[in-house]
Protein backbone atom coordinates (compact mmCIF):
# COMPACT_ATOMS: atom_id res chain seq x y z
CA UNK A 1 0.00 0.00 0.00
CA UNK A 2 1.51 3.50 -0.53
CA UNK A 3 1.66 5.74 1.68
CA UNK A 4 -0.02 9.22 1.93
CA UNK A 5 1.93 11.71 1.65
CA UNK A 6 1.91 13.98 4.65
CA UNK A 7 3.53 17.57 4.12
CA UNK A 8 6.19 18.81 6.36
CA UNK A 9 4.83 21.43 9.11
CA UNK A 10 7.13 23.61 10.70
CA UNK A 11 5.00 24.97 13.41
CA UNK A 12 8.26 27.16 14.28
CA UNK A 13 8.48 29.02 11.08
CA UNK A 14 8.07 32.53 11.18
CA UNK A 15 6.92 34.87 7.96
CA UNK A 16 6.89 38.39 7.49
CA UNK A 17 3.18 40.01 6.73
CA UNK A 18 3.09 42.41 3.82
CA UNK A 19 1.96 45.85 5.90
CA UNK A 20 2.76 47.91 2.61
CA UNK A 21 -0.44 48.00 1.23
CA UNK A 22 -2.15 48.56 4.90
CA UNK A 23 -0.37 51.35 5.59
CA UNK A 24 -0.57 52.85 2.39
CA UNK A 25 -5.02 52.95 3.01
CA UNK A 26 -4.20 54.44 6.22
CA UNK A 27 -1.75 57.27 4.78
CA UNK A 28 -4.83 58.00 2.47
CA UNK A 29 -7.62 57.52 5.19
CA UNK A 30 -5.40 59.67 7.96
CA UNK A 31 -5.28 63.47 5.91
CA UNK A 32 -9.21 62.57 4.89
CA UNK A 33 -10.29 61.91 8.45
CA UNK A 34 -8.15 65.14 9.64
CA UNK A 35 -9.75 67.29 7.30
CA UNK A 36 -13.44 66.16 8.14
CA UNK A 37 -13.38 66.37 12.12
CA UNK A 38 -14.26 68.25 14.26
CA UNK A 39 -12.10 69.19 16.86
CA UNK A 40 -14.55 71.02 18.95
CA UNK A 41 -17.76 69.52 19.79
CA UNK A 42 -20.69 71.65 19.46
CA UNK A 43 -23.89 71.04 20.90
CA UNK A 44 -27.36 72.82 21.43
CA UNK A 45 -29.34 74.37 23.84
CA UNK A 46 -32.80 74.18 22.91
CA UNK A 47 -35.16 77.52 23.66
CA UNK A 48 -38.13 79.05 22.51
CA UNK A 49 -38.82 82.40 21.66
CA UNK A 50 -42.41 83.59 22.48
CA UNK A 51 -44.01 85.03 19.14
CA UNK A 52 -46.33 87.77 20.13
CA UNK A 53 -49.58 86.05 18.27
CA UNK A 54 -48.83 82.64 19.72
CA UNK A 55 -48.13 84.75 23.28
CA UNK A 56 -51.50 85.89 23.04
CA UNK A 57 -53.22 82.80 21.95
CA UNK A 58 -51.68 80.85 24.66
CA UNK A 59 -52.44 83.67 27.44
CA UNK A 60 -56.15 82.95 26.41
CA UNK A 61 -55.84 79.40 26.79
CA UNK A 62 -53.67 79.69 29.59
CA UNK A 63 -55.13 77.99 32.73
CA UNK A 64 -55.13 80.13 35.63
CA UNK A 65 -54.39 77.30 38.42
CA UNK A 66 -51.28 76.06 36.91
CA UNK A 67 -48.16 76.80 38.19
CA UNK A 68 -45.68 79.10 37.15
CA UNK A 69 -41.91 79.45 37.43
CA UNK A 70 -40.28 82.94 36.34
CA UNK A 71 -36.72 83.29 37.01
CA UNK A 72 -34.81 86.31 36.82
CA UNK A 73 -31.24 87.12 36.51
CA UNK A 74 -29.11 90.04 37.79
CA UNK A 75 -25.30 90.96 38.35
CA UNK A 76 -26.65 92.82 41.33
CA UNK A 77 -29.03 90.65 43.48
CA UNK A 78 -28.52 87.31 42.08
CA UNK A 79 -31.46 84.90 40.54
CA UNK A 80 -34.98 85.60 41.42
CA UNK A 81 -37.93 82.92 41.63
CA UNK A 82 -41.09 84.29 41.23
CA UNK A 83 -43.35 81.02 42.13
CA UNK A 84 -47.16 81.76 40.67
CA UNK A 85 -49.82 79.19 42.55
CA UNK A 86 -53.02 79.83 42.33
CA UNK A 87 -53.06 83.35 42.20
CA UNK A 88 -50.51 83.93 44.83
CA UNK A 89 -46.72 84.76 44.39
CA UNK A 90 -43.77 83.52 46.36
CA UNK A 91 -39.88 85.16 45.39
CA UNK A 92 -37.19 83.59 46.75
CA UNK A 93 -33.69 84.56 45.32
CA UNK A 94 -30.46 83.46 45.24
CA UNK A 95 -28.00 85.66 46.05
CA UNK A 96 -24.49 86.29 44.16
CA UNK A 97 -21.52 84.77 46.13
CA UNK A 98 -18.58 86.88 47.70
CA UNK A 99 -16.55 87.34 44.77
CA UNK A 100 -20.09 88.80 42.80
CA UNK A 101 -20.34 85.82 40.73
CA UNK A 102 -23.68 83.26 40.62
CA UNK A 103 -23.74 80.78 43.26
CA UNK A 104 -23.87 77.79 41.11
CA UNK A 105 -24.44 74.87 44.02
CA UNK A 106 -26.93 76.87 45.81
CA UNK A 107 -29.06 77.48 42.29
CA UNK A 108 -29.27 73.88 41.10
CA UNK A 109 -30.09 73.12 44.91
CA UNK A 110 -32.69 75.70 44.91
CA UNK A 111 -34.07 74.27 40.82
CA UNK A 112 -34.29 71.05 42.67
CA UNK A 113 -36.48 72.15 45.78
CA UNK A 114 -38.97 74.25 43.17
CA UNK A 115 -39.07 70.88 41.13
CA UNK A 116 -39.52 68.54 44.28
CA UNK A 117 -42.90 70.31 45.24
CA UNK A 118 -43.82 71.07 41.35
CA UNK A 119 -42.78 67.57 39.83
CA UNK A 120 -45.43 68.45 36.86
CA UNK A 121 -44.39 71.52 35.44
CA UNK A 122 -41.08 71.54 33.06
CA UNK A 123 -41.21 74.92 31.67
CA UNK A 124 -39.63 78.21 33.13
CA UNK A 125 -39.65 81.45 31.69
CA UNK A 126 -36.17 83.06 32.27
CA UNK A 127 -36.06 86.78 32.29
CA UNK A 128 -31.77 88.12 32.37
CA UNK A 129 -31.14 91.40 32.95
CA UNK A 130 -29.49 93.73 30.42
CA UNK A 131 -25.90 93.58 31.38
CA UNK A 132 -25.86 89.83 32.14
CA UNK A 133 -23.58 88.19 29.94
CA UNK A 134 -24.17 85.24 27.71
CA UNK A 135 -22.18 82.93 29.76
CA UNK A 136 -24.33 83.21 33.20
CA UNK A 137 -27.39 82.71 30.85
CA UNK A 138 -26.09 79.41 29.84
CA UNK A 139 -24.92 78.76 33.30
CA UNK A 140 -28.44 79.05 35.01
CA UNK A 141 -29.79 77.21 32.10
CA UNK A 142 -27.24 74.23 32.90
CA UNK A 143 -28.45 74.24 36.65
CA UNK A 144 -31.95 74.12 35.59
CA UNK A 145 -32.14 71.57 32.94
CA UNK A 146 -31.64 68.68 34.57
CA UNK A 147 -30.40 66.88 38.20
CA UNK A 148 -26.56 66.68 39.14
CA UNK A 149 -27.22 63.79 41.52
CA UNK A 150 -28.73 60.26 39.96
CA UNK A 151 -29.76 59.74 43.36
CA UNK A 152 -32.30 62.78 43.35
CA UNK A 153 -34.89 61.92 40.33
CA UNK A 154 -38.72 63.54 40.22
CA UNK A 155 -41.92 61.39 39.76
CA UNK A 156 -43.14 62.12 35.99
CA UNK A 157 -46.30 60.04 34.85
CA UNK A 158 -46.12 58.62 31.27
CA UNK A 159 -48.92 59.43 29.07
CA UNK A 160 -48.35 56.48 26.46
CA UNK A 161 -48.91 54.01 29.50
CA UNK A 162 -49.90 55.70 32.34
CA UNK A 163 -46.95 54.24 34.68
CA UNK A 164 -45.45 56.32 36.94
CA UNK A 165 -41.83 56.76 36.31
CA UNK A 166 -38.96 59.03 37.24
CA UNK A 167 -36.62 61.55 35.17
CA UNK A 168 -33.35 63.72 35.99
CA UNK A 169 -34.63 66.52 34.26
CA UNK A 170 -36.31 69.59 36.00
CA UNK A 171 -36.98 72.24 33.64
CA UNK A 172 -35.65 71.25 30.28
CA UNK A 173 -37.63 74.01 28.30
CA UNK A 174 -36.32 77.95 28.76
CA UNK A 175 -38.78 80.85 27.38
CA UNK A 176 -37.03 83.68 27.44
CA UNK A 177 -40.03 85.95 28.99
CA UNK A 178 -38.32 89.65 28.08
CA UNK A 179 -37.50 89.20 24.54
CA UNK A 180 -40.42 91.01 23.91
CA UNK A 181 -40.24 94.33 26.08
CA UNK A 182 -39.19 97.34 25.31
CA UNK B 1 53.94 57.47 1.42
CA UNK B 2 50.81 58.84 1.88
CA UNK B 3 48.48 56.32 3.32
CA UNK B 4 45.29 55.39 0.84
CA UNK B 5 42.12 56.57 2.52
CA UNK B 6 39.48 53.72 2.96
CA UNK B 7 36.38 53.82 0.70
CA UNK B 8 33.59 51.62 1.93
CA UNK B 9 32.13 49.15 -0.86
CA UNK B 10 28.84 50.87 -2.41
CA UNK B 11 26.43 47.87 -4.04
CA UNK B 12 24.44 50.53 -6.17
CA UNK B 13 21.38 48.34 -6.84
CA UNK B 14 21.22 47.08 -3.76
CA UNK B 15 17.90 46.70 -1.68
CA UNK B 16 16.71 46.37 1.61
CA UNK B 17 13.23 45.87 3.44
CA UNK B 18 12.27 48.96 5.56
CA UNK B 19 10.39 47.31 8.78
CA UNK B 20 7.02 49.37 8.52
CA UNK B 21 5.32 47.59 11.28
CA UNK B 22 5.86 50.62 13.93
CA UNK B 23 4.66 52.70 12.01
CA UNK B 24 1.72 51.29 11.05
CA UNK B 25 1.07 50.78 15.09
CA UNK B 26 1.02 54.77 14.56
CA UNK B 27 -0.84 55.05 11.97
CA UNK B 28 -3.32 52.14 13.74
CA UNK B 29 -3.52 54.90 16.84
CA UNK B 30 -4.04 58.02 14.65
CA UNK B 31 -7.12 56.14 12.73
CA UNK B 32 -8.95 55.07 15.66
CA UNK B 33 -8.34 58.51 17.21
CA UNK B 34 -9.91 60.28 14.09
CA UNK B 35 -13.05 57.82 13.90
CA UNK B 36 -13.83 58.98 17.50
CA UNK B 37 -13.37 62.48 16.61
CA UNK B 38 -15.25 62.27 13.27
CA UNK B 39 -18.04 64.52 13.33
CA UNK B 40 -20.79 62.07 13.85
CA UNK B 41 -24.09 64.43 13.39
CA UNK B 42 -26.08 65.95 10.31
CA UNK B 43 -24.77 69.03 10.74
CA UNK B 44 -21.25 70.79 10.22
CA UNK B 45 -20.71 74.61 11.69
CA UNK B 46 -17.76 76.13 11.21
CA UNK B 47 -16.70 77.97 14.47
CA UNK B 48 -16.88 81.56 13.86
CA UNK B 49 -13.90 83.41 14.37
CA UNK B 50 -13.18 85.69 17.46
CA UNK B 51 -16.75 84.10 18.98
CA UNK B 52 -15.95 82.20 21.61
CA UNK B 53 -19.16 79.61 22.94
CA UNK B 54 -19.71 79.44 26.34
CA UNK B 55 -19.47 75.41 27.37
CA UNK B 56 -22.83 74.03 28.56
CA UNK B 57 -23.49 70.54 29.78
CA UNK B 58 -25.97 69.86 27.10
CA UNK B 59 -25.90 66.56 25.06
CA UNK B 60 -27.95 67.38 21.97
CA UNK B 61 -26.20 67.57 18.63
CA UNK B 62 -26.58 70.58 16.19
CA UNK B 63 -29.93 70.50 13.66
CA UNK B 64 -29.85 72.50 10.33
CA UNK B 65 -31.18 76.09 10.51
CA UNK B 66 -30.89 79.64 9.89
CA UNK B 67 -27.49 80.77 10.88
CA UNK B 68 -26.04 83.65 13.16
CA UNK B 69 -23.34 84.79 14.64
CA UNK B 70 -22.36 87.90 17.08
CA UNK B 71 -18.66 88.53 17.88
CA UNK B 72 -17.34 91.08 19.43
CA UNK B 73 -16.71 92.97 16.27
CA UNK B 74 -19.72 91.78 13.80
CA UNK B 75 -22.95 90.27 13.25
CA UNK B 76 -23.27 87.61 11.03
CA UNK B 77 -26.03 85.81 9.17
CA UNK B 78 -24.85 82.34 7.51
CA UNK B 79 -21.01 84.05 6.27
CA UNK B 80 -22.73 87.67 5.27
CA UNK B 81 -21.89 90.55 7.62
CA UNK B 82 -24.98 92.30 8.37
CA UNK B 83 -24.11 94.71 10.95
CA UNK B 84 -20.59 96.39 12.84
CA UNK B 85 -20.56 95.57 16.84
CA UNK B 86 -18.49 98.18 18.92
CA UNK B 87 -18.70 97.48 22.60
CA UNK B 88 -20.61 94.53 22.28
CA UNK B 89 -23.28 96.89 21.44
CA UNK B 90 -24.79 96.24 17.59
CA UNK B 91 -24.32 99.65 15.57
CA UNK B 92 -26.84 101.85 15.65
CA UNK B 93 -26.97 102.30 12.08
CA UNK B 94 -28.36 98.86 11.73
CA UNK B 95 -30.85 99.58 14.47
CA UNK B 96 -34.35 100.70 13.31
CA UNK B 97 -34.78 104.13 14.86
CA UNK B 98 -39.01 103.42 15.03
CA UNK B 99 -37.76 100.04 17.62
CA UNK B 100 -34.71 99.56 19.71
CA UNK B 101 -34.87 96.07 19.34
CA UNK B 102 -35.44 95.39 15.14
CA UNK B 103 -31.89 95.08 13.40
CA UNK B 104 -33.17 95.81 10.18
CA UNK B 105 -30.21 94.25 7.81
CA UNK B 106 -30.64 90.77 9.86
CA UNK B 107 -34.25 90.76 8.91
CA UNK B 108 -33.98 91.30 5.48
CA UNK B 109 -31.54 88.37 5.48
CA UNK B 110 -34.09 86.50 7.35
CA UNK B 111 -36.66 87.12 4.97
CA UNK B 112 -34.26 86.64 2.03
CA UNK B 113 -33.43 83.18 3.41
CA UNK B 114 -37.41 82.86 4.12
CA UNK B 115 -38.03 82.98 -0.01
CA UNK B 116 -34.67 81.27 -1.06
CA UNK B 117 -35.37 77.83 1.53
CA UNK B 118 -38.56 77.73 2.26
CA UNK B 119 -38.47 73.71 3.67
CA UNK B 120 -35.95 74.79 6.15
CA UNK B 121 -37.48 78.26 6.98
CA UNK B 122 -40.30 76.21 7.82
CA UNK B 123 -39.00 74.79 11.15
CA UNK B 124 -38.78 78.18 11.58
CA UNK B 125 -34.82 77.07 13.38
CA UNK B 126 -31.95 79.52 14.33
CA UNK B 127 -28.70 78.34 15.70
CA UNK B 128 -27.17 80.75 16.95
CA UNK B 129 -23.69 81.42 17.50
CA UNK B 130 -22.87 84.17 20.42
CA UNK B 131 -19.37 85.07 22.26
CA UNK B 132 -19.78 84.08 25.95
CA UNK B 133 -19.01 87.71 26.96
CA UNK B 134 -22.02 89.06 25.35
CA UNK B 135 -24.22 90.90 27.56
CA UNK B 136 -27.88 89.78 27.08
CA UNK B 137 -29.41 93.52 25.73
CA UNK B 138 -27.52 92.54 22.86
CA UNK B 139 -28.14 88.90 22.48
CA UNK B 140 -32.22 89.90 22.94
CA UNK B 141 -32.15 92.06 19.40
CA UNK B 142 -31.45 89.44 17.43
CA UNK B 143 -33.90 87.15 19.23
CA UNK B 144 -36.75 89.78 19.13
CA UNK B 145 -35.60 90.51 15.39
CA UNK B 146 -35.55 86.49 14.52
CA UNK B 147 -38.42 86.27 16.27
CA UNK B 148 -40.17 88.71 14.22
CA UNK B 149 -38.86 87.18 11.09
CA UNK B 150 -40.59 83.82 12.07
CA UNK B 151 -37.66 82.13 13.61
CA UNK B 152 -38.70 81.53 17.12
CA UNK B 153 -36.67 78.08 17.63
CA UNK B 154 -33.65 79.31 19.10
CA UNK B 155 -30.74 76.52 19.33
CA UNK B 156 -27.94 78.36 21.35
CA UNK B 157 -24.54 76.87 20.21
CA UNK B 158 -22.18 76.31 22.94
CA UNK B 159 -19.04 73.49 23.58
CA UNK B 160 -18.60 70.92 25.20
CA UNK B 161 -18.03 70.68 28.90
CA UNK B 162 -18.88 69.85 32.06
Amino acid sequence: MRKRFKPLLNHNSEFALDLAPLLAVMVKLVPVLLVSSAFVQMLIIETELPQVVQQAIEQQNKDPKATQVAVEVSRKFGVKFIITENGKQMVETVALTTEKELDLPRLHAKFQEIKKSHPEIFKIEMSPEEDVPYSDVVRVMDEARKSRSNDIKFPVKDMKTGQDTSTLYMFPEVVFGNTMDG
Amino acid sequence: MARKRFIPEIKKNQTFGLNITSMTDMFTILLVFLLQSFASGEINLDPVQGVRLPSSSTEKNLVDGARISISPTELKFDQLKVADVKDNKIASSAIDPNDSNFIKPLFDELQKFNKDNEKLAKTGKVLFQADRDTPYATLRKVMYTASMAGFPNLKLVTTAGN
